[in-house]
């Protein structure tokens, strides 16, 4: 079967892309598109760094084959950060609470959070831990990345009035 | 190495495309991973994400689910409540997104925990095949499976006057079944009137367990009957070795964890 041509939306931007019939969203997205900011960890599902917001849900990109979902809106990490390249709300959480070491489950970790706090916008300790049960951690341990998503809740509550700073963006 | 992927847009033209030698991919949460490693034969895949199979109907008396229904679609509909805590207690949320309900009945164990469920609420299966449409209980699906040309469209079952879900895994979220027990019973003068109990985790496919209902049918649910439950179904089970547990522990830790599951404590 030859390749095709693959329309996604793409933080918010149309892309084309070719793709073959073994070609993971996730590797659409780093060798087709440059969006390297999605990792590719397991490759089977259980790790959870390339996960990625596949219309509004999170999904883990390296099982989709990307012929599979054309049309779909999808959101990276890249699509996170405000129009002048600031650092959203629960990226500088991220940061304040020191939640990343080599970085490499960052990504994930932030896109599985941004899908918390859709969901649940003043999440307990508990649904932060469940929403992020799927994203494996091997530096900080994870009670900073927990306490970041709850700080970055926290923030976005007290701040109402920068619209701009959705929660989980 | 997959060497095709197609993306009908009809059941019929799904079902006409697995004709040639090409296997359904729903949600790709098992099939994937399995594909990913570069070492499989040329493989010809079938997604069935576009063929209009998903959607759930609640009426007073039956759910329908339609079989590409996401479990993270479930998770979120609170009409489908007596199933939130078993498909909470599957993967998490990236993998929930995709898996299918369909999916999770094909699924080897030790995964399949939804299916054990849908045992034990006494689901039926609709079928798709080239012959037209046809029923078939769950219980049977698993055993015998489905022709190469049929396809599963959907799940069915009765509302339950009170359903059961325990699972056991190694961590609170996102773990394989050690041992999983679901369980729809109703009770008529203090004693057990009807049971239905459904294991995961302790044989090749979740197993329906009779010699366990009939044990406590006609007696009170306390801690004697569900022992001689527990004891009744030791025969049936077939436990078995994995990174999660070994058969030695499942088979000992699950009078406990029935015990657990129709107890509570």
């Amino acid at each position: 079967m030859p390749s095709q041509i693959v329309t996604l939306r793409v933080n918010g931007s149309p892309r084309e892309l070719i793709a073959r019939p073994s070609t993971t969203l996730l590797r659409a997205l780093r060798e087709n598109l440059g969006l390297t900011g999605t990792k590719r960890g397991c490759s089977h599902g259980a790790c959870g760094t390339c996960t990625v917001l596949l219309d509004g849900e999170p999904v883990v990109s390296c099982l989709v084959p990307v012929v599979t979902v054309d049309g779909a809106e999808v959101t990276t990490v890249e699509g996170l950060a405000g129009p002048d390249g600031g650092l959203s709300p629960l990226q500088q959480a991220f940061l304040d609470n020191f939640a990343q070491q080599c970085g490499f489950c960052t990504p994930g970790m932030l896109m599985s959070s941004c899908a918390v706090l859709r969901r649940t916008p003043a999440p307990t300790r508990d649904e932060v831990s469940e929403g992020l049960s799927g994203n494996v951690c091997r530096c900080t341990g994870y009670e900073p990345i927990v306490a970041a998503v709850l700080d970055a809740a926290e923030r976005t509550r007290q701040a109402p009035a920068v619209t701009t700073a959705e929660v989980g963006s | 190495m997959l060497t095709a992927v197609l993306v009908p847009e009809s059941l019929d033209a799904a079902r006409a495309a697995l004709a040639e030698e090409a296997r359904p991919l729903a949600g790709g949460t098992y099939l994937m991973p399995r594909l990913n490693d570069h070492a499989t034969p040329p493989t010809r895949l079938v997604s069935l994400r576009r063929v209009g199979l998903d959607g759930i109907a609640v009426g007073p008396d039956t759910v329908t689910i339609g079989a590409t229904t996401t479990l993270a679609r479930i998770e979120d509909d609170e009409r489908l409540a007596v199933l939130h805590p078993c498909v909470r207690s599957i993967a998490a949320r990236p993998v929930r997104s995709l898996a299918t309900v369909a999916g999770n009945l094909f699924v080897g164990q030790p995964y399949g925990d939804l299916a054990v469920a849908l045992l034990a609420l006494g689901a039926d299966v609709e079928i798709q095949g080239a012959a037209g449409a046809r029923t078939l209980p769950l219980e049977h699906m698993l055993s015998i499976g489905v022709a190469g040309d049929e396809l599963v469209t959907g799940v069915r079952f009765s509302r339950p006057a009170a359903f059961r879900y325990h699972k056991a895994g190694r961590r609170r979220f996102n773990t394989a079944s050690i041992v999983t027990v679901a369980a729809a019973l109703t009770m008529a003068d203090g004693a057990v009137h009807d049971a239905r109990i459904a294991l995961g985790g302790l044989a090749p496919r979740p197993l329906r367990c009779a010699t366990a209902e009939r044990a406590l049918v006609g007696r009170p649910l306390d801690e004697a009957s569900v022992r001689d439950a527990a004891h009744a179904a030791d025969p049936l089970i077939e436990p078995f070795d994995d990174a999660y547990a070994s058969a030695w522990y499942r088979r000992r830790v699950f009078p406990v964890h029935l015990r657990r599951a129709l107890l509570g404590h």
